[in-house]
């Protein structure tokens, strides 16, 4: 936004594949650090020789690396892609800078399907993930639907449904590990900070092809965003099909919203810090920024989980601690300094 | 009910272990005396208690243990051992008391409390004695206790001079969690012969990254879990697939009841048995 009206607006392929290909080494060496971080001391040499081939490592090692934390690293930086995309897709079609799946209640809204599928004893690899989804879609409804009900979708309304519905979303949640006896739910009073301790393969192999297929779709739509977010009116003038773009971009969002959340929880601020970071240094043109903010939504959630297991190692903290350390002051600092209205446009 | 051992077993571990007794005496006046607790309060009895609220599944579990349950007019939500405690009329939680249920069981006013507080094994065998006393049975209590102790040197006897196997002791699947040197868990654990592999962790009930874990080696694994419906054999086969762990790849990851262990009542003798069995098969136990 600061930079809006610079030279740095003209967004040509070359500069988008540029600051991709950054990003993505960025990505690279944060996950190699990540790989030699933890309590069992890992060089990076050794990495580095380990992932070139040319040095075997101790069974012990090879076990910690490649079923410990490679799992929990691709998985972080998928699920930190897929919250940060869903942030930047809600802030354009909800003409609001503060929106992000974890404020608007998405994300909690994802935990009762998730939860709701293990009561009913559907398997972790589709039905849950399932569930959240449905629950998801239904949420993002629910929240549009409250908020919008004056005409149009006021900011500081629609935050405030966010807030309720988190509310209510985490009594149901709470009331329900509290009266059922089910151990796995018990567990979830950790897994709702957001916990990727317990990432496996088998987790990535279902929400890579869906998140890759949802960003590909959404990246169609960077210049109708691009035209939403100066007001649906003149967009449909511009010959965008408004509705079509929300709601394949809607449902988009909630899939894969739905499925990283059953598999690490509730992880908020990370679709609201890294949009507006990316926007601030690249501008709001979302053909760059759409890309930009879901790699660097990846960056930044390897570097948050790093920083969760290794910090008060050899315990270990849920990731939502350390993004909520970072984001609640952001969410502030954005409040103070531009209020809750959209000066994009 | 099982999802009351499921709460009783949560809360258990997140909450400091003050046990609590009501006593509601007689109102005849035959016998007066003082009794000191573990609060190193005055606790000042007219008379053997003839009517007693236990506030902890665990106090519930001594007082049927020194045959005095049919004095025991009250307990908490979680005491279902032995099965017939089951029957008396609960008083909340025993982190949620209903003052006015405990109240509603005795129509004297001032009701004196008696506090234990069994952090260690020892303790837990001074608490039924001290339950002894002031109830008025301490002979039959002290032949109990002496009992009891007889099976603690017993398995004493038989570990020392025997190797320690590293034990993990895992109280909480999802996230991983143990047990420092300040638990009753741990005494278990070093009494059956073995090291408590998280005694040296600041927080009691400490939770450890898989990876710390595996870096640390244990030679035996234990889960504490409630078995129902093959929960001991689901969570034992969850370790399999971690084969850099020696506990592991010598098949030595087993299961043990929480409730023999959880509770600081006269069963952690036999959660000792079963403990020290599971650590040291190689002696030949009867």
């Amino acid at each position: 936004m600061a930079l809006r009206g610079t030279k740095t607006q003209i967004v040509s392929p070359v500069r988008v594949l540029s600051i991709g290909i950054i990003l993505s080494i960025v990505l690279v060496v944060v996950a190699l650090t990540s790989l030699s971080m933890g309590p069992a001391k890992v060089s990076m040499g050794t990495i580095l020789a380990w992932c070139a081939g040319t040095q075997s490592v101790e069974q012990t090692t090879s076990m910690i690396l490649t079923k410990i934390r490679l799992p929990r690293i691709l998985l972080a930086g998928l699920v930190g892609f897929t919250l940060s995309l869903g942030g930047v897709v809600f802030q354009a079609l909800l003409r609001n800078p503060l929106a992000e799946p974890f404020i608007l209640g998405i994300s909690s809204g994802a935990a009762i399907g998730a939860i709701g599928g293990i009561m009913l004893g559907l398997g972790f690899t589709v039905g849950v993930p399932l569930l959240s989804f449905i629950s998801a879609l239904a949420t993002i409804l629910l929240v549009m639907g409250i908020s919008s009900r004056h005409g149009g979708l006021e900011s500081s309304t629609l935050l405030l449904t966010g807030v309720i519905v988190n509310a209510f979303f985490t009594a149901i949640i709470m009331f329900f590990i509290a009266t059922v006896s089910d151990s796995r739910l018990h567990s979830m009073l950790f897994w709702l900070y957001g916990d990727l301790s317990q990432s496996k393969y088998i987790q990535l192999s279902i929400s890579l092809p869906l998140v890759l297929i949802v960003s590909g779709l959404i990246y169609l739509f960077s210049r109708h965003l691009n035209l939403m977010v100066g007001g649906e009116e003149s967009a449909l003038q511009m010959g965008v099909e408004v509705e079509m773009v929300k709601w394949i971009s809607f449902i988009g969002i909630s899939l894969i919203t739905g499925v990283v959340v059953s598999f690490s929880g509730i992880i908020g601020f990370v679709g609201l810090i890294v949009p507006h970071l990316m926007r601030m240094i690249l501008g709001p043109d979302h053909r760059l920024l759409i890309p930009a903010s879901a790699l660097g939504g990846a960056v930044f959630l390897v570097a948050a989980d790093t920083v969760a297991r290794t910090i008060i190692s050899p315990s270990e903290l849920p990731v939502g601690v350390i993004t909520a350390f970072l984001g609640a002051p952001f969410f502030i600092y954005l409040l103070r300094k531009r209020g809750s209205q959209w000066t994009q446009g | 009910m099982q999802e009351d051992s499921l709460r009783y077993a949560f809360h258990s571990r997140i909450l400091p272990l003050l046990l609590f007794l009501v006593l509601l005496s007689s109102p005849v006046r035959l016998w007066g005396a003082t009794f000191l607790d573990s609060l190193g309060r005055k606790v000042v009895l007219a008379s053997p208690p003839t009517r007693i609220v236990s506030l902890a599944p665990s106090i519930t579990e001594m007082i049927y243990f020194l045959g005095l349950d049919e004095r025991l007019v009250g307990v908490t939500r979680f005491s279902y051992f032995p099965e017939e405690a089951r029957e008396k009329p609960r008083v909340g939680t025993y982190t949620d008391i209903n003052v006015e249920k405990v109240v509603a069981l005795d129509p004297e006013a001032g009701i004196p409390v008696y506090v234990v507080n069994p952090r260690r094994i020892n303790q837990v065998l001074e608490a039924i004695e001290s339950i002894g006393d002031v109830c008025g049975v301490e002979p039959r209590a002290r032949a109990l206790v002496g009992s009891l102790t007889k099976r603690i040197e017993k398995v004493k006897e038989a570990v020392r001079g025997k190797d320690r196997p590293l034990v993990f002791l895992v109280i909480n699947t999802k996230p991983l969690m143990s047990v420092n040197r300040s638990t009753t868990h741990h005494d278990v654990i070093v009494l059956a012969g073995g090291r408590n592999l998280a005694e040296d962790q600041p927080v009691t009930y400490p939770r450890l990254s898989l990876e710390e874990v595996i870096r640390r080696g244990p030679e035996v694994i234990i889960i504490s879990s409630m078995d129902r419906s093959g929960e001991h054999e689901r969570a034992r086969r969850q370790w399999f697939r971690w084969t850099a762990i020696p506990a592991v790849r010598n098949g030595r990851v087993y299961a043990i009841d929480s409730d023999l262990i959880d509770r600081a009542a006269p069963r952690v003798v036999k959660g000792l048995e079963e403990m020290a069995r599971l650590i040291h098969p190689e002696i030949t136990w009867h």
